[in-house]
């Protein structure tokens, strides 16, 4: 019997870019499907527009309460402002983490992505964008009422948009990166606790300067937030908006746009590596235990 | 009237949800759907996907009201007393994935059997026996979930079994079970309707063979309409009035086929000399003649080899009322 | 198969429970998978005690920012324990049943001879092992950790206003876990609306008293709105004085919507029984 000796990968044709491409366009679309269709256009224009306001107006009225309803305050601005923003964290870690229960356990193809020849954790990417774009909804809509009827001073010409547009872009790639950590993870556990991509960012929210400054927290709790690259990302986003507004709570004022920048995009990349090791990982340890395909509802 | 089941002129339309103007906006699923079923009996439902089997199914186990008609199951109404109902049914489906994958397969069991009722020592012991029967006393305490397909049908066989319903619906059970186990469910089944006097079974299927073997009668459903109802033999028998046979004998050593054409019955005969044998093949007036040739073959000391009877199958008849084979039909989304 | 001659139980008759006994069969049954689930797949310890202490913690230390009087530290202790059992009713309870529909159980449940209560309340009951704990932790790590000072005012009206509310909430879900039978993806969804909402109007995590009366009047048909109310004005010194109604009508009030929602629940479950069963929604999978 002939013995059998594997194709080396040098004989086969190098791996299309376009896969990377073909991987996120149709996971895009796919979520895209998914998260709109459960709904008509109206019931998912209230679900939009309730949802953050409502997360919002917790933290109004808790505000007011102490304060008298003093919105003309800085304080005010850092907490609406961070607060709102911060709906991106939970958005875009849910929507990639959820994407592998939900296609494990409710549709049941998470086994055919991993047969198929895509790269999964850009699938997983794309299954986010969806969520991210509805969490843009959510954002937009949320400071839409902060100016409108809480005056939230936020001067269009004052805006340092390209500062805003890459703290932006540069913080949905980290918080993707953090999803894809919680992504493998949820190839391990069951069902039950999959959407913990939220949990996670309840969590987080302590840490990051979101709604108080990092000067709150006790002082051995505080490196946790300097550590975290959604404090930056925050603070960026804030200073682009609202300038000396920022400064209402000066833990990071200090630092300049740019070291902010670079600090944000170092961490990035070191919890980007950090996740694409630990999604391997997990994955591996799926495919050895059988999870792929398991099914746990219970 | 000893009816476990009772339909008139039973009808269901669904609407079909935000379909476009040049779609149909209702499916009628069920059309003037009239069955009695006795106790006892062990009746078949036979048609292709999307007939309305499974549409007949959940009307008769109180998941779905019809849109017409009636339905009386153990006596009782499904639409208006479906609370008398279920005490006395089960169900079981095809390919389903009930139960919770944490739990083992004897715990999801013992689960379900509370639903009904049935003190735990009961349920215990009959989940036992039923694991055993089905070949899967090895895994009563391994995980649900970590059941391939088949042990996790077997597992939901056993769901419908142990509950002791007065009539169970079983709707293509023996999807994803092998051969060997598909061989075994249809004697359990079978064996489970004797058993009782007082037990009902209905089955749906495509498989011909399976509605063949096993069901008293057989009801062949397409599009909605019952087109026919019967014993399986009398439903062929509508097809061919005669019996055909055919037998591989030892040599007929000089014994001429005017022996056997003069048998009263025997309506025609063909020899055909093989190495070592002789081959015989009879179109019988009626199968009971077969006898008579089998009384002529012994006292001439002729051996029978092998005995084949050839005659219309199911699908036969399907094709023969439909107009398609069930798969032309399946194939062309009825 | 291990036997070759049919034998299984001679044609021998099951006998049956019904009524009370089965109830309480169901409700046992159905808690069972919660429970061992909880004892099998641990990382809901994770999940739901830890990672939600550190969000509580963040409401504090928003106070603490605003320098807020200490007793709104302890609002925010004890509103943020009672979000367990907000969320156990919601995504345990009431979008549990979603996930029945898709997986089959549903289908299995109705055609049972149980009580869609009796299945709902095994499920309340078996995720209140974990509830209960997580509430508990944050009770006990944030009066920790945080220094609250309680002063409570009487035992048994707090432990009446605490199980009046309870009662009154698991009532609520079952009546809202009845639309779920009708619906499919959008339950989900709508749940999800209703998580912040309900933080915001029932006063989680400041007095209700903030809004106008009107405002929380209407709040006040969740039931934790008064029950937290009733609690904050029990157990903190500033609480009477920042209390909606008094303590005696909060009381009152939740046994009225205990008997309502009891006895919505018993109606609105049998009628979205009998509507999903002539829509024929039970068995759809509208994912």
């Amino acid at each position: 019997m002939t013995a059998i000796s594997p194709t080396s990968p040098e004989q086969l044709p190098a791996a299309p870019r376009q896969a990377f491409w073909r991987s996120f366009k149709i996971a895009a679309w796919l979520g895209w499907q998914i998260e709109s269709n459960w709904a008509d256009p109206f019931l998912f224009a209230i679900y939009s527009l309730i949802k953050p306001l409502a997360s919002a107006a917790i933290l109004v009225v808790m505000y007011s309460v102490i304060t008298q309803a003093d919105f003309e305050s800085p304080v005010f601005s850092y907490i609406f402002l961070g607060n709102a923003f911060y709906t991106y964290v939970g958005a875009v870690m849910t929507g990639l983490s959820w994407a592998i229960i939900d296609d494990r356990e409710h549709y049941k193809t998470l086994k055919y992505m991993y047969i198929a020849p895509i790269n999964v954790p850009i699938y997983l990417a794309g299954r986010g964008v969806a969520k991210f774009l509805v969490a843009s909804i959510s954002v937009l809509i949320t400071i839409l009422f902060g100016v409108a009827f809480l005056r939230l001073r936020i001067n269009l010409l004052e805006v340092d948009w390209l500062l805003f547009l890459v703290a932006l872009l540069l913080g949905v790639l980290m918080l993707a990166t953090m999803g894809l950590l919680l992504a493998g993870l949820n190839l391990l556990i069951a069902h039950h606790y999959g959407a913990w991509g939220e949990a996670v960012a309840g969590a987080l929210y302590l840490f990051s300067g979101a709604i108080f400054p990092l000067e709150v927290l006790p002082v051995w709790l505080r490196p946790v937030g300097f550590a975290m690259p959604v404090t930056y990302w925050l603070e960026l986003l804030r200073r682009a908006l609202v300038g000396s507004v920022a400064q209402a709570f000066p833990t990071l004022s200090a630092l300049s746009n740019l070291q902010l920048l670079g600090i944000l995009a170092g961490l990035t990349v070191v919890f980007g590596l950090a996740s694409i090791f630990a999604f391997r990982w997990c994955e591996h340890r799926a495919r050895e235990r059988g999870m792929i395909d398991m099914v746990t509802n219970y | 009237m000893n009816f476990a089941i009772q339909t008139e002129k039973l009808g269901r339309i669904y609407k079909i949800r935000g379909s476009k103007k040049s779609e149909p906006r209702q499916l009628i699923a069920l059309e003037n759907v009239d069955l009695q079923i006795q106790r006892g009996e062990l009746f078949g439902l036979l048609g292709p996907n999307g007939a309305g089997k499974t549409t007949l199914i959940k009307i008769l186990t109180t998941l779905l009201a019809p849109t017409s008609g009636k339905a009386l199951v153990a006596g009782f109404d499904v639409a208006a007393q479906p609370q008398m109902v279920r005490p006395r049914i089960n169900m079981v489906s095809g390919g389903e994935s009930s139960g919770y994958g944490l739990l083992t397969v004897r715990e999801n069991l013992w689960m379900f059997s509370q639903f009904y009722g049935i003190p735990s020592k009961v349920a215990n012991q009959r989940i036992k026996q039923l694991l055993e029967i089905v070949g899967l006393q090895d895994r009563t305490n391994a995980k649900s979930s970590d059941l391939s397909t088949g042990l996790r049908q077997k597992m939901n066989i056993v769901r419908g079994f142990m509950t002791d319903p007065d009539v169970l619906f079983l709707d293509e059970p023996t999807l994803g079970l092998d051969v060997g186990a598909s061989r075994e469910v249809r004697r359990f089944v079978r064996g489970w309707v004797d058993e009782n006097p007082e037990r009902t079974l209905l089955l749906t299927t495509h498989y011909m063979v399976e509605a063949d073997e096993l069901c008293d009668r057989v009801a062949i459903i397409n599009q909605g309409r019952v087109l026919a109802c019967d014993t399986p033999a009398k439903l062929k028998h509508q097809l061919q009035k005669e019996a055909i046979f055919r037998l591989e004998v030892s040599p007929l050593n000089g014994l001429g086929i005017e022996a056997f054409q003069r048998l009263p019955g025997v309506n025609q005969v063909t020899h055909s000399p093989q190495d070592g044998s002789a081959l015989l093949q009879f179109i019988l007036a009626e199968e009971q003649v077969l006898a008579s040739v089998v009384n002529t073959l012994t006292a001439h000391n002729i051996r029978i080899l092998n005995l084949q009877k050839s005659e219309p199958t199911l699908e036969d008849v399907f094709v023969h009322l439909v107009g398609q084979s069930m798969e032309e039909v399946e194939r062309s989304g009825q | 198969m291990a036997n070759n001659s049919f034998a299984f139980d001679g044609g021998v008759r099951v006998k049956k429970n019904s009524g009370w006994r089965l109830f309480f069969q169901t409700v046992i049954a159905r808690a069972y998978p919660r429970l061992i689930g909880q004892q099998r797949e641990k990382s809901w310890m994770f999940f739901d005690i830890f990672l939600p202490m550190l969000g509580v913690s963040a409401y504090v230390f928003v106070y603490r920012a605003l320098n807020a009087p200490e007793d709104y530290i302890g609002f925010v202790v004890v509103g943020g324990a009672m979000t367990a059992f907000w969320m156990n009713v919601l995504w345990s309870m009431s979008s549990q049943l979603y996930w029945e529909k898709e997986q089959g159980n549903l289908a299995l449940y109705i055609m049972s001879p149980n009580s869609m209560m009796a299945v709902l309340l095994g499920m309340a009951l078996g995720g209140m092992v974990a509830t209960t704990l997580r509430a508990l932790v944050i009770m006990l790590l944030g009066t920790f950790l945080f220094h609250v000072q309680y002063a409570v005012v009487s035992f048994w009206q707090l432990l009446a206003v605490f199980l009046l509310a309870m009662t009154a909430l698991y009532g609520m879900g079952m009546m809202a876990a009845s639309f779920y039978l009708l619906l499919s993806r959008e339950a989900w969804h709508i749940s999800s609306l209703a998580t912040e909402p309900v933080f915001l109007v029932s006063g989680f995590y400041f007095p209700i008293k903030s809004f106008s009366f009107w405002v929380a009047a209407a709040a006040s048909i969740i039931p934790l709105t008064f029950g937290l109310d009733a609690m904050r004005q029990l157990v903190f010194p500033s609480g009477a004085s920042l209390g909606f109604l008094s303590v005696p009508v909060e009381i009152g009030g939740l046994v009225v919507l205990c008997i309502v929602f009891l006895v919505g629940a018993r109606y609105l479950l049998a009628y979205m029984e009998r509507l999903a069963i002539r829509e024929g929604r039970l068995t759809e999978s509208r994912r």
